[in-house]
């Protein structure tokens, strides 16, 4: 395969990255970019450590092709609280005290906010729906989803 | 960072201390005014090996560091890792509490791998993160370096107004003289505090007036861990660096036999194909480079002597070992004639299979050799063992290998 150049939008900003064209897009924003809270935990979209946003929709970036994305917007870990939902999702995170090692939580912020985007009143059923594919060694489920009905709850009287 | 001794005699501690074994309960501290202004404490972990030294003949060691900075900020240094258990948080609530600051005052770092100076007296010396030890290591010896420093700051709070080191308090990060409505924060009374002769006994808050140990807290590291910006040891980045991954032999004791790396090395970004005894590693532009080169590796594996070892000879072997007399680790009372006399018996056999820890973050290890140096940037529980590996494979003393720690993705 050859090299190509790729622009692809990410957190607003163009870059351009000369990758094979079934390059992952995890390794651009790590290994590329050196955008480092994207987290490598399987490769095989098993555990969701790497999920960011193509136009708002979680995606696992580590079985994303580069030449996959075109034109969609990339949004990760490090911007996602420009977003309402980010920002209420990582406020929750810190008002439930959810995290621990904290390796998974990228991934499942980023999970939690495309939910809240699309949903704003998960009920338990469509969290777990939503959030089955981020696993947490450390066990914290169940702060997950009181922190994410919290953020759902914040949202009221806002947007 | 220079630390002077200033301080030989032993700091008479309060509050309990596992001393059954022989472990000594002082707790040495050492203060001195810190590079850039403001207080260093040095804090010494009571050792468990070669504590019956008499006072003032032990060689000062240092097992962390609490610097008060002329801003107030308080910085912890410890031998601890963080992965995800809560040590950053509660160790600095030892600190906070005595030292009379908010826990938000307090930042962590983490300690280079030192066994002198690094050693948990609950894993013999070694410096490790493990077994539950850190708060039982740390108990006395943080709330007496806390207590310490706010003796000595407020003291030179009082000397600063002339007044009665009795009749002021500190609180909030502040020394407070309420009598005549003064305070100074601690930051700007730090390099003072230096300068005040360490006292020979401290008084240790009681429970009852705790508001931090034994409340929920909020966690020191979660801000960095919902934004991005918290640095696991898979992240760490040193310019110029290359990636690798590799295909280690799937059965221990094996041997690789062949390797046809010409795919592999036709991929775009890979630079190089390295053949080990029992490894074939990708080193790569990116990771993406090296995983594709190294699917692209076609290898032969000689398995070796266990081969055709299966988990049901591993269970047959470990149970014809229980029927040897094996070695006694401990014997207290008399077992036999207990078991003989017991009302009930209960026969049960318990076996667990070999599993990895199967950890998010993937182990990972980011390496810099140069002619005379080495360093090392990783996750790592055992930091020193990081530190000796380096050592024996690049042949330097360890003192040319730097070990850098990091968070754990547990």
């Amino acid at each position: 395969m050859m090299v190509m150049t790729f622009a692809i939008k990410v957190n607003g900003a163009v870059h351009q990255v000369d990758v094979d064209g079934d390059t992952p897009l995890l390794w651009v924003l790590r290994d590329v970019l050196g955008m480092t809270g994207t987290k490598f935990g399987c490769g095989m979209a098993l555990c969701g450590a790497c999920t960011v946003h193509l136009d708002g929709v979680a995606a696992r970036s580590c079985i994303t092709s580069i030449d996959s994305i075109a034109d969609s917007k990339i949004t990760t870990i490090e911007a996602i609280g420009t977003t309402s939902a980010g920002a209420r999702v990582q406020q929750a995170w810190l008002d439930r005290e959810v995290v621990q090692c904290g390796y998974c939580q990228s991934g499942q912020i980023m999970s939690a906010s495309a939910l809240l985007s699309s949903n704003p009143t998960p009920t338990d059923s469509d969290i777990d729906d939503a959030m089955s594919g981020n696993i947490c060694r450390c066990g914290t489920y169940l702060r997950i989803r009181e922190a994410i009905k919290h953020a759902a709850q914040s949202s009221s009287g806002e947007d | 960072m220079m630390i002077q001794d200033r301080k030989t005699s032993p700091v008479p501690c309060a509050g309990g201390s596992p001393s059954a074994n022989g472990l000594s309960r002082r707790g040495f501290l050492q203060t001195v005014a810190a590079t850039g202004g403001g207080l260093l404490l040095s804090v010494s972990l009571p050792l468990r090996r070669g504590a019956a030294a008499p006072a003032g003949t032990v060689e000062f060691a240092p097992s962390a560091f609490v610097r008060i900075g002329n801003d107030g900020q308080i910085v912890l240094t410890m031998p601890y890792v963080e992965m995800g258990q809560g040590t950053y948080t509660s160790i600095s609530m030892l600190i906070a509490e005595e030292l009379e600051v908010n826990l938000a005052q307090v930042r962590l770092e983490p300690a280079p791998p030192n066994k002198k100076l690094f050693g948990n007296p609950f894993l013999a010396g070694e410096q490790a993160t493990g077994g539950s030890t850190a708060m039982r290591a740390t108990w006395t010896s943080m709330r007496e370096a806390g207590a310490t420093a706010r003796t000595m700051l407020v003291s030179a709070a009082a000397k600063r107004w002339n007044v009665d080191p009795a009749s002021c308090l500190a609180r909030n990060g502040e020394v407070v003289h309420a009598s005549s409505g003064r305070s100074v924060g601690y930051g700007e009374i730090a390099a003072d505090a230096a300068l005040i002769p360490m006292p020979d006994s401290v008084a240790l808050k009681q429970p009852k007036d705790f508001r931090l140990i034994g409340l929920q807290a909020k966690r020191l590291d979660a801000p960095a861990k919902v934004n991005g910006t918290a640095v696991f040891g898979i992240d760490a980045r040193p310019p110029g660096v290359k990636v690798a991954t590799l295909a280690q032999s799937p059965v221990f004791g094996g041997r690789l036999k062949s390797v046809n790396a010409t795919a592999a090395s036709a991929v775009n970004g890979v630079r190089q194909i390295v053949q080990l005894d029992d490894a074939v590693a990708v080193v790569a532009d990116h990771m993406g480079a090296a995983r594709k080169g190294l699917a692209a590796l076609a290898i032969e594996w000689n398995d070796g002597p266990n081969a055709k070892l299966s988990t049901q000879d591993i269970v047959d072997d470990l149970a014809r070992a229980m029927l040897g007399s094996g070695e006694v680790a401990q014997n207290i009372g008399d077992c036999d004639t207990a078991m003989a006399g017991a009302v009930t018996r209960v026969d049960a056999t318990y076996q667990l299979p070999f599993l990895a820890h199967a950890t998010m973050e993937p182990m990972n290890c980011t390496v810099h050799v140069r002619e005379d140096s080495c360093e090392v940037w990783i996750g790592s529980q055992v930091a020193e063992r990081t530190q000796a590996a380096a050592a024996r494979v690049t042949g330097l003393p360890l003192d040319k290998v730097v070990v850098h720690n990091h968070l754990l993705g547990g």
